[in-house]
């Protein structure tokens, strides 16, 4: 399999499969779950393909006579597209039950699901800031409706209308940055771009420096890094558990692909005139995030304001990137890893024991589960372990590189800021496993859905426990060491 | 195989499956009392093979994150020995005097699991592999406060958890402080604790990265201002959760500090040794008033188990080597006693249904045996010669003295304060008149009899024959005084 050939088939699949169910989707024949099964294949099958493209460090323009080398194929995108592959099809598998028992998902939703991921692929091929912006709107549109599902429901329309406007505002911001940078540079390629800052003066660059400011706007928007991020929690809490699930873990790490891939072609640029906003944004982001999750009462809304604190954690692997080479460059993909898979099974979790209702899931929901339905809460306390960063999971790998490139970096006391963090952290999911063994509950045991979402949660449970512990020494199977490895070569391709 | 691997990894794989597993508790404790008898025959073995030198044996290393150089490395040396048998010995002992009043299945995976952990956190030489297990070790001991503890449980097991992390983060932002500043020497990242020793840190790079190690341990142990977890946590958790913390789990603490520290920041630890005594006599004479104004028994176990273990902390201090293996054998012998003691203030209470010190009283004229027992086990806490609390408290004071003659004597007139309140404990529920609490108190019984007497010989055996014991931790100590720098304190 050639790599343009991966380049091409990926994101042609998904549409085309998109566009089946649009035009099918109508027919008697095609009812909600053919739509479901189709997605689900589809994405198993181009996720199949494009893990070909993860092994090797390699890099190539696609096609660069007709796309004016706007999009790049290389194993930083093969990387990240097969994670938006394996994440959409992970939070779609483990949400088998939500989807039966709910009306509001229709065919058209998986559309708009397969919509998104074309957007987040494209997204991180783009090369280009105009590309870029077009991926990162249809992902987002997409996404936009998929919140505002469940029509029914208040929560869901006002959050569906609070995400729209902002988004949409927000989105406003990166289009005049664009802009400015365009005024300067006359091109919105991002090599060109890097090739004008890196040949030029940088106080005769303040067009760059006032456009890339309002780029990051747009950015720390989507990655819900506090002050911007004030959607956050009233968006997930309307979303229905799934759409939570895939926004908090798969969307959030497209923007953060976007992110890197402008950061490493920009390094110096970036260094001098972002490192101290960063920094900045990262300590009240962690700080926000934290007094968010700490005061919740809900368990959805806890994990919603707690994506914030881990976007603060990002953000201090993102300041502490030094050049291509340092550690924090790889640290923060493996990062990504960590959460996305611990995320993903957290509110699969949830979304497996709502039964498919629209409710908020209490603390108190939570009471007894330990005692009635031992393997679903094993699974979920080793999510929170792994989100608190507990050592033995996955979590806890990420946080190390983190924290390890921050001081390597000089960033100590971000680092301890970090852990300090961390130790609130463990307040919020610790409460999680109280309530999930040393409560009584009045319950009597219930029958929770499908074995095959039960099947995809414990298999993710597994990961992130093979992921903080796992050596190719047992079994032969590849553990930190090989993910580290994948992390690395992703991003040495962006030198190639 | 190395045999250490199947010390630590065979109690957490069986914890693992028997979560799964759907049998009956009963099927549980025997695989529990096989397990744990398993580990105990090849300690025995370990014990009989151990070669009286000071390096490290039974050495194992593979490979686990390549690109940080963090290693899978395990070993065994003189210090690490002492706790080893220890956990060995005490798990089985444990589950024998508990084995009919226990019928939850996750009492005994998560005491199996903790057996693992402790063991994990003795024998690891790698700082990220110490770190792991000693996060891991704290799981199950949340999980028996909150399963199977009284009182306000949730609330003190998340406060003991959280208060207990906070160290362990701060611990590990030091480990990564100073890969990273390896790295920068030496241009590759190890966490091993041989290689980190050849280090060197700037005078305030050492302070603040041993500060961040010393909040860890303090916490754990408790040293003097980081102990307000311990009497609620105490109080409230069940028996075994009980020996676990206080008989392994606080003496890792101290094992920690001279496993890490010495290792490591060996001169920054000369250096502030003098605060740490400090901390560590006032500890002893704070947390011995404290035990005597308790009226709860467990809780007045917790502050005299505190109180010891501050004396370990002087001994360590000290640097010395009378102090250090007075401090290593403290921690061994304290460990029988005060695990003995947990155990028999459960019987107690299961008896007299209170651990009120006030309602209790008489029980000498019921239960003699009970009163032999729990007057020969708190005594041997006090140190009473023919014990082993003796002869680490007598190695102590002479070490103290060897430092500085104030201090040897500050030492030797403070020890004296366990002899208050246990005295005082032991007149109030053993002797007076029998109370309405007491009065039908049941005698041991034999499967209780057949835990306690092991332990017994074992504290007059180490209170008899100290060298056949000393003879293992020597080695590793002289190569701590000795053959390092020599410091005098006049």
């Amino acid at each position: 399999m050639t790599n343009t050939f991966i380049a091409l088939a990926v994101p042609a699949l998904l549409l085309l499969s998109a566009i089946f169910i649009l035009l099918f989707g109508f027919s008697s024949y095609y009812s909600k779950n053919r739509g479901y099964y189709i997605t689900l294949v589809t994405l198993f099958i181009t996720f199949c393909i494009s893990v070909n493209g993860v092994g090797d460090i390699h890099s190539a323009e696609v096609f660069p006579h007709i796309f004016n080398a706007m999009v790049v194929y290389d194993t930083f995108s093969a990387t990240f597209i097969s994670l938006f592959l394996l994440g959409g099809f992970l939070s779609l598998a483990i949400a088998k039950s939500f989807i039966d028992k709910t009306n509001f998902f229709v065919p058209e939703s998986f559309v708009l699901f397969l919509f998104s991921l074309f957007g987040m692929v494209v997204l991180t091929m783009a090369n280009e800031l105009l590309t870029a912006f077009i991926a990162l709107e249809i992902a987002s549109m997409a996404v936009y409706v998929l919140v505002g599902l469940n029509r029914e429901s208040l929560k869901a329309s006002e959050a569906f209308f609070k995400y729209l406007l902002l988004g949409s505002f927000s989105a406003s911001f990166y289009l005049l940055g664009m802009m400015l940078i365009y005024a300067q540079v006359k091109s919105t390629n991002l090599n060109v771009i890097a090739e004008y800052i890196l040949n030029n003066d940088l106080n005769s660059q303040l067009l760059i420096v006032a456009g890339s400011m309002l780029i990051m706007i747009t950015i720390m928007f989507k990655i819900a890094a506090v002050p911007f991020g004030a959607w956050v929690l009233d968006v997930y809490e309307g979303a229905s558990l799934p759409i939570t699930a895939y926004m908090a873990a798969v969307f959030k790490i497209s923007v953060f692909a976007f992110i890197i891939r402008m950061f490493l072609t920009n390094n110096d640029f970036v260094q001098l005139v972002f490192d101290p906003l960063i920094i900045l944004g990262a300590v009240i982001t962690m700080i926000g995030g934290s007094l968010l999750a700490v005061i919740q009462s809900s368990v959805k809304k806890m994990l919603a304001a707690s994506s914030v604190v881990h976007s603060g954690y990002m953000m201090i692997a993102l300041a502490s990137i030094e050049d291509i080479d340092s550690s924090a460059s790889s640290a923060i993909i493996f990062y990504l890893f960590s959460y996305f898979i611990s995320a993903i099974g957290a509110f699969g979790v949830l979304s497996y024991i709502s039964k498919g209702t629209d409710k908020l899931i209490s603390f108190d929901d939570l009471n007894g589960l330990g005692k009635n339905s031992p393997i679903i809460a094993v699974s979920l306390t080793i999510f929170m372990l792994s989100l608190a960063g507990f050592p033995s999971t996955i979590g806890f790998i990420g946080k190390f590189y983190i924290f390890t490139s921050a001081i390597e970096s000089g960033y100590t006391p971000l680092a301890l800021f970090g852990a300090i963090t961390a130790f609130i952290s463990i307040y919020y999911y610790f409460k999680v496993i109280v309530h999930l063994y040393f409560k009584e509950s009045t319950d009597v045991k219930v029958q929770y859905g499908y074995k095959v979402s039960l099947a995809f949660i414990m298999i993710s449970a597994f990961i992130v426990l093979w992921g903080g512990v796992g050596t190719s020494l047992i079994f032969n199977i590849p553990g930190i060491n090989a993910l580290n490895e994948l992390s690395k070569y992703a991003i040495q391709s962006l030198v190639f | 195989m190395n045999i250490l691997s199947i010390i630590i990894f065979l109690p957490i794989i069986t914890a693992v499956i028997l979560f799964f597993v759907r049998i009956h508790v009963n099927t549980i404790k025997i695989i529990y009392m096989i397990v744990t008898s398993i580990i105990a025959l090849l300690t025995l073995k370990l014990y009989i093979n151990f070669e009286q030198i000071s390096s490290m044996q039974f050495e194992e290393i593979h490979r686990w994150i390549s690109e940080y150089g963090i290693n899978y490395h395990i070993g065994v040396d003189g210090v690490s020995l002492g706790i080893v048998m220890m956990n060995a010995i005490l798990m089985p002992l444990v589950a024998i005097a508990l084995y009919k009043q226990r019928d939850k299945r996750g009492y005994w995976i998560n005491l199996l699991f903790v057996q693992g952990g402790i063991m994990g956190v003795a024998l690891s030489l790698d700082l990220m592999l110490f770190y792991l297990f000693w996060e891991i070790m704290l799981l199950p001991i949340f999980l028996m406060i909150g399963f199977f503890g009284y009182g306000n449980k949730n609330f003190i097991t998340m406060k003991f958890n959280i208060y207990t992390i906070f160290g362990s983060l701060m611990m590990l932002i030091s480990i990564l402080y100073i890969a990273v500043q390896y790295k920068i020497q030496f241009d590759v990242y190890t966490f091993e604790l041989d290689k980190l020793q050849n280090l060197i840190l700037t005078p305030t790079q050492s302070i603040l990265v041993f500060s961040g190690f010393m909040i860890a341990f303090a916490i754990k142990i408790p040293i003097f201002p980081f102990h307000t977890w311990l009497s609620d946590t105490y109080r409230s958790a069940p028996t075994g959760a009980v020996i676990v913390m206080s008989a392994l789990m606080a003496k890792l603490g101290a094992y920690a500090i001279w496993r890490v520290l010495f290792t490591l920041l060996d001169e920054t630890s000369h250096e502030v040794a003098h605060y740490f005594i400090a901390v560590g006599l006032f500890g002893l004479i704070y947390f011995g008033i404290s035990a005597m104004r308790q009226t709860h028994l467990k809780r007045m176990f917790a502050l005299s188990s505190a109180s010891h273990l501050s004396l370990v902390v002087v001994g360590f201090f000290i640097y010395d080597v009378y102090g250090l293996i007075g401090s290593s054998y403290l921690i061994v012998a304290h460990a029988i006693s005060s695990a003995a003691l947990f155990l028999m203030a459960g019987m107690l209470y299961e008896r007299s249904k209170t651990y009120d010190i006030a309602s209790l009283g008489g029980i000498a004229t019921v239960a003699p045996r009970f009163s032999l027992f729990f007057a020969f086990f708190a005594l041997s806490i006090v140190g009473v010669p023919m014990t082993a609390g003796f002869v680490a408290e007598v190695l102590i004071v002479l070490g103290a003295f060897n430092y500085n003659i104030y201090i040897g004597f500050l030492t030797a007139t403070t020890i004296l304060i366990a002899m208050l309140f246990m005295f005082k404990m032991i007149s109030q529920v053993l002797y007076g008149k029998a109370s309405k609490a007491t009065e039908n108190f049941e005698d041991l019984r034999m499967h209780e009899l057949i835990a306690l007497i092991p332990l017994a010989l074992l504290v007059l055996a180490m209170g008899i024959f100290p060298n056949y014991f000393i003879k293992n931790i020597e080695p590793t100590a002289v190569s701590y005084t000795v053959g390092k720098k020599v410091f005098h304190h006049d």
